[in-house]
């Protein structure tokens, strides 16, 4: 039942948070809220008092007018003051539990599966996960809280008019409560699936417009702009109907709470009428009913927004939901016996989706200490052995076995932080001097000494400020600092001009002793370094050769020089 | 805004219900005004209802028809233009920085607009009473102006900041989410998700600090109206027991006038608050407007980018290129490209054009596929001159090739037939088979290729290319683009091969750096620098 699993989520969710803090956050909340009632109650019950009392000249002088006024400025301030804590709890409170959500949803992601997924369509994803972290955000703030504070004022209002007579105290609490959760509750399932149709549109309207202006020269070719054009215009038209109907919702819970404030006002001067008639209040304690009645609707304006945004939340939850739960733990991954650092056994593998087999029935083993390089034509699976090799990828029968690894893929990303936290990546609790060797070690050092900032240099996006030699040197610094028994590197100097190649092959070959090597690539300079060569291709390894053997040379040669 | 108006006589009905009350009346005497409270306050909660809807479906409208001028200048544009937005960026413009001008419009607008009367009236309606009460509530408000300036400097400066901080944060995220393979690759998740943690905590408090100072200006906003609402009443009061006689014009306010005066201070202050709330929905909505202006500045445009041509098939057979005088340079650059450069290849002739980078290689490309205009000259494919009005007809009859095909979300067989009306499954079917597409395509190449290709080599990529051009009915020229760049060597002549069966019968102009692929052509030409010398074959 999706229902059921949507709870789990809240709960996970909210697991997450200091409860402590969004409880005070929601009372803050009500106490603004009474405070403003109060305020605005006495204020009438004093004008009418004070007007009746000024009649008859005696009472007036008798008249305690100090406690009341006294009373009305101090709710008048408390209620700011409550209103200003109220804002910064609720918001500190919501900003801990996004960075909360964060981090376990960045665990969620890093699970293979997860991974996959987000490698497959990583700005699609990408812009849904920002989306709804967004939406989640408006959860306490927007609904919890608008809703503890109508549902305090109900209460509050009920209990005030109750103590002048019961029937309208209970009368109005439940005219105010059933409408307080009938119109959310209306709201938010009226608004699922426009909020659904929303979320899409404006994914497919993204999506469009990047292969509207990035395929713009083969749908030229193809004359197919203008169909591309219309594309984009219907998801702007998709999304402005799905959005059109959720402001037609939202405004239609606006105009419900209207209805239902103005039948309770107009209820509750009915029922005071009745009261005064019978004897049971005074006029100054009509006023008060009536200006609580006023005042007890101005929490259910805050909510209305909040319901036509619950579709919205639902879908972040349900999208969100399997990736906070993953984060909570992560999997082990298998080792093998012995001197071997890598074990295949009888491992089949296929792309997802692709009925053909990259490999079947592939049995690899590599000693620990040994430099192999995997070669083959592009497409023949020399990178998919690496990710099923560094646990990427899942083989769909078969068992893999492996020591540790450190794995440069062919891009290798550099992070938005100083270069020293870049290197940390790898070794958390690395001092300057290890991160100084490292350097040192991947000829690094130099550069990193003349800026200005050394290690304490930002990088930009993807590493701005560094050239291609200088990002993959970095990369190769970081497997350095990693202490894995295993390194992976695919095609590690590629588009490397050849002098820069040559230094950084030198460099990986003088830090490995130790480690054992495994190389993908298609270019001579790099497969020269290796004690065997594997030619991937055919479903697993069609061809090998040792260092030595004359078939060594030959599978050398048939590769492009460089 | 007239919605607000009703609060009036809605006020004063209550104000004279109590009166009556207070003057002995029972419930007999409340009927009439209680009633026209409720159908009062009916009216009220439908005009604004309505109010909101009108103002929505205009800012909807305003908004649709911005993007639809945006995307067609989008679409117009030439590849060649320097200043072209890069694809990210245009879409995040035209999706989710769009989208804020929404609420801008149709929200900030409307209470801006009533800031600017519904108090004034207001104090107007007080002052009739008292004018006493109507100098506490404009005393309580010293200058709204003023008081606007304050909040709207201190609020602005705030959601800016905490805008532009929550953006980090998510980019933060997104950040290590797009290298997760090198934090995977390095066992750096655990580390990374604290990482992640604590940037976020930092960020936090930095939105905190900024926030305290927010909250604090609307704090001061709310408590100038508590106090004003405070002061009336306690007034009122005093005034009522005539211990203040002066301020309703010489004469004493009647308890229904009170009432009248203490339930229009909150809603004179209302209008205020109602604005600090929906500061924010400005910065955003001012800057998605401004981001959209910037995607509709003018620029370099395709010849007949829109038009979809005569789609009658082109008649098959090899197409001649003809460029006389042919001049293109790109604004703003010293030199020109080309100046006043000629070229002649026969109908099935196959060229190479070499130079070196820069050269113009790819834009003499362009320039035949009618991509971009030539700034002098002329271009004849086959028979016809290339014109604004011929690019998109002549375009039919030839096919790209790039060096990084762009692939389209879907299945390989859309991938191929680009969604061209008369390419149907069997040519997409013959153009697998002849591309040797078959082994990733699956059964009616309908595998999926997720978005970039989700495991399709280099090679396959371009043999995708290949098909696309295959599948193009009646192919007369093909313009292939460096098409075995960042391919291994075998990979390479797999692809050249293809290209030759490709182009058997039909005219091939390469832009190429390698030497293997040149060597297949009939004849080369190199470019580079403003002479242009020819070599045949």
């Amino acid at each position: 039942m999706p229902s059921r699993r949507l709870i789990h989520t809240l709960a996970d969710l909210l697991a997450l948070a200091d409860r402590r803090q969004l409880l005070l956050g929601a009372v803050l909340s009500v106490v603004t809220v009474l405070a403003g009632m109060a305020l605005l109650g006495l204020s009438g019950w004093f004008i009418t008092a004070t007007a009746l009392a000024g009649l008859i000249p005696a009472t007036a002088l008798a008249f305690d007018v100090f406690a009341p006024a006294a009373a009305i400025r101090l709710l008048a301030i408390g209620r700011t003051g409550s209103r200003y804590g109220e804002r910064l709890v609720t918001h500190d409170a919501t900003l801990s539990l996004l960075a909360h959500l964060r981090a376990r949803l960045f665990r969620g992601f890093a699970r293979p599966a997860a991974a996959r997924d987000l490698l497959a369509r990583p700005a699609r994803l990408l812009f849904r996960l920002t989306n709804d972290i967004d939406a989640l955000d408006g959860l306490y703030l927007r609904l919890m809280v608008p809703f503890s504070a109508a549902f305090g004022a109900t209460l509050a209002a009920g209990t005030a008019l109750g103590l002048l007579a019961p029937w309208l105290g209970l009368g109005l609490a439940l005219f105010l409560g059933g409408i307080g959760i009938l119109v959310p509750v209306a709201t938010a399932l009226a608004g699922r699936r426009p909020a659904r149709r929303r979320a899409h549109g404006l994914e497919a309207l993204r999506a469009r417009t990047i292969d509207l202006v990035d395929g713009q020269t083969e749908l030229a070719m193809a004359g197919r702009l203008a169909a591309q054009r219309d594309a984009v215009r219907r998801a702007d038209a998709y999304l402005a109907d799905a959005d059109d109907r959720l402001n037609r919702i939202e405004t239609g819970a606006g105009l419900a709470f209207g209805i239902a404030g103005s039948l309770a006002l107009a209820l509750v001067l009915a029922g005071a009428g009745l009261l005064v008639e019978a004897g049971r209040i005074d006029t100054p304690l009509a006023a008060f009913a009536l200006l609580i009645a006023v005042a007890v609707m101005e929490p259910f304006g805050a909510l209305r927004r909040g319901a036509a945004e619950i579709g919205r939340t639902l879908l972040a939850l349900d999208r969100l939901g399997p990736r906070i739960r993953d984060g909570a733990e992560m999997p082990v991954p298998a080792r093998p016996d012995g001197s071997t650092a890598v074990l295949l056994d009888n491992v089949d593998f296929a792309h997802e989706g692709v009925a053909r087999p990259v490999f079947t029935a592939l049995d690899l083993r590599i000693e620990a200490g040994e430099t192999v390089a995997l070669i083959g034509p592009s497409g023949a699976g020399k990178s998919s052995l690496l990710a099923l090799i560094a646990g990427e990828a899942t083989p769909r029968s078969g068992r893999c076995a492996v020591r540790p690894t450190a794995l440069l893929t062919q891009r290798s990303e550099l992070f938005r932080d100083t270069l020293a936290e870049n290197l940390r990546l790898a070794a958390p609790d690395a001092d300057e001097a290890r991160l100084w060797a490292a350097l040192t070690a991947a000829g690094l050092a130099g550069d990193v000494g003349e800026m200005a900032d050394g290690l304490e240099t930002r990088l930009g996006d993807g590493g701005l400020g560094l050239s291609g030699g200088q990002g993959r040197r970095l990369a190769l610094a970081r497997m350095f600092l990693r202490n894995a028994p295993v390194w992976l590197l695919d095609e590690p100097t590629e588009g490397l001009d050849r002098e820069t190649a040559v230094d950084v092959l030198a460099r990986v070959r003088a830090a490995a002793a130790g480690h054992t090597l495994l190389l993908a690539t298609h270019l001579r300079r790099e497969a020269a370094i290796a004690d065997r060569l594997l030619m991937v291709g055919g479903g697993g390894i069609s061809r090998e050769a040792r260092r030595g053997e004359p078939a060594f040379e030959e599978m050398l040669a048939g590769l492009r020089a460089g | 805004m007239l919605a607000a108006f009703v609060w009036l006589p809605q006020a004063g009905f209550i104000a004279l219900a109590v009166q009556r009350l207070a003057d002995g009346g029972g419930v007999d005497a409340v009927l009439w005004p209680a009633v026209a409270v409720g159908l009062l306050g009916v009216l009220r909660a439908a005009l604004d209802a309505l109010g909101a809807r009108l103002s929505y479906r205009k800012a909807r409208h305003v908004l649709s028809a911005a993007r639809a001028r945006a995307v067609d200048v989008l679409a117009a544009g030439s590849p060649l233009d320097t200043r072209r937005h890069p694809a990210g960026l245009a879409a995040s413009v035209i999706a989710e920085q769009a989208e804020a001008v929404l609420p801008y419009l149709s929200r900030y607008k409307p209470v801006r607009m009533r800031v600017m009367v519904l108090p004034f009236v207001i104090a107007g309606a007080v002052f009739f009473f008292s004018w006493t009460a109507a100098l506490i509530l404009l005393v309580a408000a010293p200058l709204i102006p003023l008081f606007m300036a304050l909040v709207g400097w201190r609020a602005k400066a705030a959601s800016e900041a905490q805008l532009a901080e929550m953006g980090d944060m998510n980019a933060f995220l997104l950040d290590r989410l797009r290298g997760l393979a090198t934090i995977r690759g390095l066992g750096a998740v655990e580390t990374t998700a604290n990482r992640v943690h604590g940037a976020a905590v930092s960020l936090k408090e930095r939105t905190m600090a900024v926030l305290r100072i927010a909250f604090l200006s609307s704090a001061v906003l709310e408590l100038f109206s508590a106090l004003g609402v405070a002061m009336v009443a306690v007034y009122v009061g005093f005034h009522l027991l005539g211990q203040i006689g002066f301020g309703a014009w010489g004469g004493t306010l009647g308890l229904g006038e009170a009432l009248f005066v203490l339930l229009l201070a909150p809603a004179f202050f209302e209008p205020l608050r109602d604005l600090s709330a929906v500061w924010h929905d400005r910065a955003a909505g001012v800057a998605g407007l401004a981001a959209l202006d910037g995607l509709m500045a003018p620029g370099l445009e395709m010849p007949g980018a829109l038009s979809a041509g005569s789609r009658v098939p082109a008649r098959a057979g090899a197409l001649s290129v003809d460029l006389r005088g042919l001049s293109f340079g790109h604004e703003g650059a010293p030199a020109p490209v080309f100046d006043h450069f000629d070229l002649h290849v026969r109908p099935g002739e196959r060229i190479a054009v070499l130079g070196p980078s820069g050269a113009g290689k790819s834009t003499l490309l362009s320039l035949i596929g009618g991509l971009a205009p030539a700034s002098g000259g002329r271009i004849a494919i086959g028979d016809r001159l290339m014109t604004a009005e011929t690019a998109a007809d002549l375009r039919q009859g030839m096919a790209w090739i790039g060096q990084r095909p762009h692939f389209f979300a879907g299945t390989l067989r859309a991938n191929i037939a680009l969604g061209r009306p008369e390419v149907d499954l069997a040519t997409v079917e013959t153009a697998v088979a002849e591309a040797a597409l078959q082994h990733v395509a699956g059964p009616g190449a309908a595998r999926d290729l997720g978005e970039g290709g989700l495991g399709l080599s280099g090679g396959e990529a371009l043999r995708l290319a290949l098909a696309r051009a295959a599948a193009t009915p009646g192919l007369g020229l093909v313009l292939a683009d460096e098409p075995t760049a960042h391919l291994d060597r075998e990979t390479a002549a797999e692809v050249t091969a293809g290209l030759l069966r490709l182009t058997e019968g039909v005219t091939l102009i390469v832009a190429t750096h390698d030497p293997a692929l040149a060597a297949a052509m009939d004849r080369t030409i190199r470019i580079g620098g403003r002479s242009t010398c020819q070599a045949v074959a």
